[in-house]
């Protein structure tokens, strides 16, 4: 295991640059509410504008309506919509994920059908995995896909579903051959793609989050018929196809910016105040780990571009830095020592209101730190992941 | 900037091979380690990043915090730092003459009393002094002026740092010294600076010891029939260690590629702050992986967590430096907060 230290380049920060620039034109400070990084607003309209500028699917290739960028341009802007608090939430998955995923093992017919969409930021996607018996352990998600004429018969629930209210197609993980006693569960699993508003059998209902919003959804299926040209590579390599884009969807600044915006805020409302020592000191002390976890996650970058998977990195950056946006939610409350509420004249306070009610998500989405310091020790000894 | 691989490996060696367990722990009951300060100026690297002009062995700032960062790695007992990029910088940036043997620096505390007197003799004390008892000379930077002082014209209170090393007070009565005006960007603040990026790169190696240490001895430590590495708990220990042996070196290295270019005062209070803090969750995760055996001096694993404790505090502490990053940011306001972490020195107005 290696972080090499690494700059932006000349081009990619002329890239910084830009994006400043589009943020500062279109989002204002003071003229729309700032989100907690990518728990940030679903807006179609401003995908598109991204999409306008080529920052959607960047790192997928110009055949399929991608640009041909690097893993550490896509770095470059999605840091800066992360921290600018930007709704970036329709194309989010996509452009983070799917996108790569439908590139490296889809057909030719999916990257027609779904690539240039994507890219043009016209298509959301969310994630089907976890399943009421199956959270951490994923490999034992017991969704089923069996055998059709021409396709799969599909039965069995997927929770956690987020914004699948918004978007427009899912990609699931499900068993496509039964597992043996004894068998491997990591074994025939499969890829599928699936339309979230428009297949027959598909029940789509709201999880009411903690505090009412809704963000969580669970998709049910009854003797749902997915067609074949909607299975993704080969049937029962879904393990593996879902754990090799791991590597992007770990370490990246969606990782260590939720809470950015709202200490943004905090030094905006206290410009023209003297700051009190305590206050400094914590500007200080967060601005330094923002400092040393970016030079870490951009080392991730560098190295997926440079041909590496970087698993265990990306582990090690996103389980540290997941419990370092929890530490500065809870040092910032006890900064403020005030009572809190949404409906606060300050927004800060609103923002840290909404970082306190959502704060515990952030080290359980996408994979416990619990799951990722076990990855990551196996690493760290040499064993197999 | 890249490091050649050269100096990594040469001093990767000669560390590996002198600072054995035994010998490390002789250098502490002896207060010094003089085969080793042998050995170490036989390869040049006492004087890396010092213009071969001025007596120095040449290189970069980098190369000499390449080999900081093994001498942190392999707790070397010298003071590599002082005679390098602290003491020997100051001296050579000043035109004065590099010793013979060991120039060691007054790195400066509230106490010190030290002044240097017109007629360029020295009075007063400097306190916490690295390797004082076994300096030739002492270099110093007050009051607009470099001095060169000979230690054998101080009286020498001999202490130790937390890790055993020494940390001596020197006092001097109306010493003669060698007394020139400090060129522009040689002053108290630079040498603070320097002294914690010097600071920084040592940590970045032994925190990176401690958890390649803490590796091995949870999977060779067997309780309840297997290796205590397979469980949950002590896996956490594991991953805490490596993320803070990771940050803390990419802080040292990123900080060292910034001050090689030039203003680097963000980068450098960043990355102390940043590896003080890392220094001392990684103390608590190894050694509590280590149970009673890393409480023990037979067990190396206090030659790494006792110098990361002394290394912390000195050239600053976490209040300190979170006050010199606060401030600075601060003074960026809101818009400027994230060009700042982005952009470093750079960036700031």
């Amino acid at each position: 295991m290696r972080f090499t230290p690494t700059e932006l380049t000349d081009d990619e920060l002329a890239l910084q640059s830009d994006v400043r620039d589009f943020l500062a034109a279109e989002l204002p400070p003071g003229s729309y509410m700032p989100g907690l990084g990518m728990s940030a607003a679903s807006d179609r309209a401003f995908s598109k504008k991204m999409a306008d500028r080529g920052w959607v699917g960047m790192s997928l290739p110009k055949e399929w309506g991608g640009h041909d960028r690097t893993a550490v341009d896509r770095f470059v802007v999605v840091e800066e919509m992360l921290r600018w608090g930007a709704p970036v939430a329709y194309h989010w998955v996509a452009d983070r994920q799917t996108g790569n995923i439908i590139n490296k093992f889809g057909s030719d017919e999916q990257k027609t059908r779904f690539l240039p969409k994507i890219c043009a930021g016209e298509l959301g996607f969310s994630i089907g995995m976890s399943e009421p018996d199956s959270g951490s352990d994923l490999a034992s998600v017991t969704t089923r896909a069996e055998r059709d004429q021409g396709g799969w018969i599909v039965n069995g629930t997927k929770i956690w579903t987020s914004n699948a209210h918004q978007n427009d197609w899912f990609i699931c993980l499900l068993r496509t051959q039964p597992l043996e006693s004894g068998g491997n569960k990591r074994e025939g699993l499969s890829q599928f793609l699936i339309d979230i508003h428009d297949t027959p059998g598909l029940e789509l209902g709201p999880i009411p989050f903690l505090n009412g919003e809704h963000h969580f959804n669970e998709v049910s299926f009854t003797d749902v018929f997915v067609p074949d040209e909607n299975v993704v590579g080969v049937p029962g390599m879904g393990w593996n196809q879902n754990t090799t884009e791991m590597a992007y969807e770990r370490g990246g600044p969606d990782r260590w910016l939720s809470v950015f915006s709202t200490v943004e805020q905090l030094l905006r409302e206290a410009e023209g105040t003297a700051m009190g020592e305590r206050t400094i000191e914590l500007l200080g002390e967060l601005a330094a780990r923002w400092w040393g976890i970016r030079n870490l996650s951009l080392s991730v970058a560098r190295l997926i571009d440079s041909g590496h998977a970087p698993s265990i990195e990306s582990s090690l950056v996103k389980e540290m830095a997941t419990r370092f946006e929890l530490e500065t939610i809870e040092k910032l409350v006890e900064l403020v020592d005030t009572e809190l509420s949404l409906e606060s004249e300050s927004l800060f306070e609103q923002l840290l209101s909404q970082c306190v009610l959502t704060g515990p998500g952030n080290t359980i989405r996408g994979g416990t730190i619990e799951i990722l310091r076990s990855v990551a020790s196996k690493g760290l000894q040499g064993l197999p992941v | 900037m890249t490091v050649d691989a050269l100096i990594t490996e040469t001093a990767d060696r000669l560390f590996g091979r002198l600072c054995t367990h035994d010998a490390v722990q002789a250098a502490e009951e002896g207060g010094g380690a003089p085969e080793i300060w042998e050995a170490f100026t036989e390869t040049g690297f006492a004087w890396i990043s010092l213009p071969e002009e001025a007596g120095g062995s040449g290189g970069t700032l980098e190369d000499a915090l390449e080999v900081l960062r093994l001498a942190g790695y392999h707790a070397a007992p010298i003071p590599a730092a002082e005679n390098g990029i602290l003491g020997g910088w100051l001296l050579a940036s000043a035109g004065l003459e590099l010793p013979e043997g060991i120039v060691t620096v007054a790195p400066g505390t509230a106490r010190d009393t030290l002044k240097v007197a017109d007629d360029g003799t020295v009075t007063g004390s400097v306190e916490m002094v690295p390797w004082g008892r076994g300096a030739e000379r002492l270099a110093v930077v007050c009051g607009g002026v470099v001095a060169s002082i000979p230690v054998e014209a101080a009286v020498v209170e001999t202490k130790m740092s937390l890790a055993g090393e020494p940390r001596d007070t020197l006092t001097f009565d109306g010493a003669p010294a060698d007394v020139v005006d400090a060129p522009v960007g040689v002053d108290s603040r630079a040498l603070r600076f320097r002294g914690a990026l010097s600071r920084v790169a040592l940590m970045g190696g032994a925190i990176e010891k401690m958890s390649q240490l803490t590796v091995s001895y949870t999977n060779e430590r067997e309780q309840f029939g297997r290796p205590v590495a397979r469980f949950q708990a002590v896996q956490q220990h594991l991953v805490w260690a490596a993320q803070d042996a990771a940050l803390a070196r990419m802080a040292a290295e990123a900080a060292g590629a910034a001050a090689s270019r030039g203003e680097a005062g963000f980068e450098i209070a960043a990355a102390k702050l940043n590896t003080n803090q890392a220094a001392t969750r990684a103390t608590k995760a190894c050694h509590q992986a280590h149970g009673a055996m890393g409480m023990t001096q037979e067990y190396p694993l206090h030659h790494y967590s006792r110098r990361l404790w002394s290394w912390r505090t000195e050239y600053g502490g976490t209040t300190e430096w979170a006050k010199w990053v606060g401030e600075a940011v601060a003074a960026q306001g809101a818009d400027g907060l994230y060009p700042a972490i982005t952009g470093g020195s750079a960036a700031l107005i």
